[in-house]
């Protein structure tokens, strides 16, 4: 038998391949019943409202491959946004917008990273703890209250603006995306997360430092958690303490609906930019559609019910085809 | 020439063991379970540290901080459970832990696998290193460990358990690997429950005995006899058959034309008669551990009826075991201890389907102190993790889980799979006495002594189909292997 070669099969199509299908498919739809969507004041709705959740979603990507999660990533989002309201009177912009990721990055990567990578707690339990930490605290800063504020061209670019033709968040998230691809493919930290995702004990015995790798994919989520808070702010002119509630579920069903597996060492960053574009599209078709907003959460749940659904089927299939295959070799 | 000496003491795995090791050997650590073996071989990865004791390569005194440092002097450790990552390829898992080509742009994938294919040629693995390394087959995955080691350029492989999930033909050319390997100077220490495994290929053997060096010596000196003696205290008692009653035996249950959904069984049919135990035997991947779980539900098929004393049972899990049937599977981590709960609770857990009122404190702690003193099962209480207990008494407990459900068959699958030699001899005399009480035993088993010794009856199975039905009182080894391994008479 040779196993050399082998036709594509469903088997070994990656996983998103389905949703981008799906995606398509709906592009069209939406085409022909509903001139306005392909408007481009739309289609430019559509990219801006998913650059957040796509920001949010390739940190927590990271937190998942290697077997773990991340949801305080929408506190840190509306914890980002208070921190620069606060900086943003006392020095230059710039200053500001970098001062708040870095303090952001290091406090909450260091508690997640510190608890989870070198202590081993559980990471639902702990970014729980610090879900409620950081919300908490944007809560008891502001009062409540939301803070607008003259936010300036470079703020503006990053969360709503253009950069040349180019809308400045799409910007955002092609550098993003394309420098987590590459750290994934061809960083040996990128292999690792693969590694510890996929079987912590074998990646320990091989002399990977998985405390440092578990540890090191925290402070990315938490920095992109940063990042997509200073967007935020961009895209609004003001911090709320309110922004972001919920979005962590949402972030994590679009990564899911990509082909990332929730118990680690398989998916992709490219899956996670088309699952959560998918879950925005929907969601704009179904507000153009006139269909209440309560129905897209319903929607929502439903799509990621039949990814995983679809996911195990192909799985089966594949095992399937697997234990045939060892039945021809020792019949021969 | 290459001497490692080591004295240490730790809270009780080992005390002052000691083991010299030379290039170019075969070196078997012999041992119960429990004796201390894993821990030394740990300890010499690197993976755990000594409390006390000396390690030297080449005369030089060396220490090791994590299995890093012992990669970068040369040690390398195979372990007894696989530790490939499975959904990343073959060329990936060859250079786990950064031995991956550095290119300009990160990682060179198309060099890494280029040099990934060199090594498993040298293991005479060819194999598209591309591919998911779960697509292999297991015996080949052991390959891919052995190759990362060879790739970390060891001069010293520790295997711990090399053999204990393969079948015999597997087992053969792994060993055609380690002895090129030793040819080429490395120098091999090997961890086997199996005695005709470690007369067959060591060089030199080092026994171990509760947590204590016992001896050492060249294979010339070595005979089965020289190792139980140092290995056990007490040997085991040759097996005593237990006469058999000559009354026409009652049947219990039948297997009808069993077809597996997946395709790893086709059209199987026998039957189980009181009293008795049959043998099944066959390589590695001949359907046997999905045929038993197809007959308990667990796994799906296609067609084909199980009836026990004449009722035909549905296809489930609680039908079987209602109509007295349990199964002991084959991997004790994944499938049939909770790792985390105790001794007792894993034992209670047949007895959680039962009515309220027929459960109570008290009865329970008899169920528990029943059946752990008539199986001798060696804890300190009851209370403790059942991962404390060591293999044997695990599959003990495990025994008499299914036991509690009163059930008219016992089916277990590779059931001392990695069980020292005194605790098989025990589980071996409990079947032996529960088929004299009346029960009908199933043995999977991939070791053709387990199956000579223990059965009154013999099937075999050959790539998913049942190839003979073999009485005890004339068979011959020979046609075992030969139906096991589909050659043509």
């Amino acid at each position: 038998m040779s196993r050399v070669f082998k036709l594509p099969r469903l088997s070994t199509m990656p996983a998103w391949f389905g949703v981008l299908v799906l995606e398509i498919i709906l592009l069209i739809v939406m085409a022909i019943t509903q001139p306005v969507f392909f408007s481009s004041s739309n289609i430019s709705n559509i990219v801006r409202s998913s650059a957040i959740p796509i920001i949010l979603g390739i940190g927590m990507t990271f937190t998942i491959l290697t077997g773990g999660i991340d949801l305080s990533v929408g506190s840190v989002l509306a914890f980002t946004g208070i921190l620069l309201s606060g900086f943003i009177t006392q020095m230059p912009r710039t200053s500001a917008v970098l001062l708040s990721i870095v303090i952001t990055t290091i406090v909450v990567g260091g508690i997640n990273g510190l608890l989870i990578g070198k202590l081993g707690l559980n990471s639902f339990v702990v970014t729980l703890g610090t879900l409620g930490i950081f919300r908490g605290i944007a809560y008891l800063v502001t009062n409540g209250t939301t803070r607008s504020m003259d936010t300036g061209s470079l703020i503006n670019t990053l969360g709503d603006g253009n950069f040349g033709p180019v809308p400045g968040p799409l910007l955002v998230v092609i550098v993003v995306a394309a420098l987590s691809i590459w750290a994934l493919k061809s960083t040996y930290f990128g292999r690792d997360v693969y590694a510890v995702g996929g079987n912590e004990f074998a990646a320990r015995l091989a002399g990977v430092y998985t405390s440092r790798v578990k540890m090191t994919v925290y402070f990315i989520s938490a920095l992109l958690a940063a990042l997509a808070g200073i967007m935020q702010v961009g895209r609004l002119q003001s911090a709320a303490p309110t922004a972001g509630a919920g979005i962590e579920l949402a972030v994590v069903a679009g990564v899911l609906l990509g082909g990332t597996r929730l118990s680690g060492g398989v998916g992709s960053i490219t899956g996670t930019v088309i699952g959560l574009l998918f879950l925005q599209t929907v969601s704009n078709s179904l507000t153009i559609q006139g269909v209440s907003s309560y129905w897209q959460q319903v929607v929502t749940g439903v799509l990621l019910g039949a990814a995983v659904l679809f996911d195990r089927f192909r799985v089966q299939y594949s095992g399937r085809r697997k234990s045939r295959e060892e039945n021809n070799v020792t019949k021969e | 020439m290459l001497g490692i000496t080591k004295h240490f003491d730790a809270v009780k795995a080992l005390q002052g063991a000691s083991l010299e090791l030379h290039a170019g050997e075969i070196h078997t650590l012999a041992g119960e379970n429990g004796s201390g073996k894993s821990t030394l071989l740990k300890i010499l990865a690197g993976v755990i540290r000594p409390d006390d004791g000396k390690i030297a390569i080449d005369g030089s005194e060396v220490s090791f901080n994590g299995v890093r440092d012992a990669m970068s002097r040369g040690i390398s450790m195979v372990s007894q459970e696989l530790s490939l990552v499975p959904h990343l390829s073959i060329a990936e898992n060859v250079f786990l832990g950064h031995n991956q080509t550095r290119g300009k742009l990160g990682i060179d994938w198309r060099d890494t696998e280029k040099r990934a294919v060199e090594v498993l040629k040298r293991l005479n693995l060819n194999v598209n290193p591309k591919e998911e390394v779960s697509s292999l087959p297991q015996h080949e995955q052991q390959l891919v460990e052995i190759a990362r080691a060879m790739a970390a350029d060891s001069n010293i492989l520790l295997l711990d358990e090399p053999t204990s999930s393969l079948a015999p033909n597997e087992v053969e050319a792994l060993f055609k690997v380690v002895r090129q390997l030793r040819d080429e100077g490395v120098a091999i220490v090997m961890i086997s429950h199996r005695m005709s495994e470690m007369l067959d290929i060591s060089d030199r053997f080092t026994v171990l005995r509760d947590s204590k060096f016992i001896d050492t010596s060249p294979r010339a000196g070595v005979t089965e006899d020289w190792l139980i003696e140092r290995m056990v205290l007490n040997k085991p008692k040759k097996g005593i058959r237990l006469e058999k009653s000559t009354e026409k035996p009652e049947l219990v249950l039948e297997v009808k034309a069993m077809t597996d959904r997946g395709g790893a069984f086709q059209d199987i049919s026998f039957n189980l008669y009181k009293g008795e135990i049959v043998g099944l035997a066959g390589l590695a991947g001949a359907g046997r551990t999905e045929l038993v779980e197809a007959i308990v539900g667990l796994h799906p098929r296609k067609s084909g009826d199980v009836v026990v004393a004449g009722q035909t049972i549905g296809h489930s899990t609680r039908a079987t075991m209602n109509a007295g049937v349990a199964l002991v599977p084959d991997d004790r981590r994944e499938k049939s201890t909770i790792h985390d709960m105790s001794i007792r609770d894993n034992l209670l857990l047949a007895v959680h389907g039962r009515p309220q009122k027929q459960r109570s404190k008290k009865s329970e702690e008899k169920i528990v102190s029943d059946w752990v003193s008539k199986f001798k099962i060696k804890m300190s209480n009851p209370y403790a993790p059942i991962s404390s207990l060591s293999g044997g008494n695990q599959q003990k407990v495990v025994i008499a889980r299914c036991l509690e459900t009163k059930p008219k068959v016992l089916i277990l699958d590779e059931a001392t799979r990695g069980i020292d030699l005194g605790a098989k001899a025990e589980i071996y005399q409990i079947l032996r006495e529960l088929a004299a009480e009346g029960l009908a035993i199933l043995v999977v088993s991939s070791e053709l002594s387990e199956i000579f010794e223990i059965s009154d009856r013999v099937l075999v199975m050959h790539a998913g189909d049942l190839t003979a039905d073999l009485d005890r009182s004339n068979i011959e080894e020979s046609d075992v292997v030969s139906a096991a391994t589909g050659a043509k008479k």
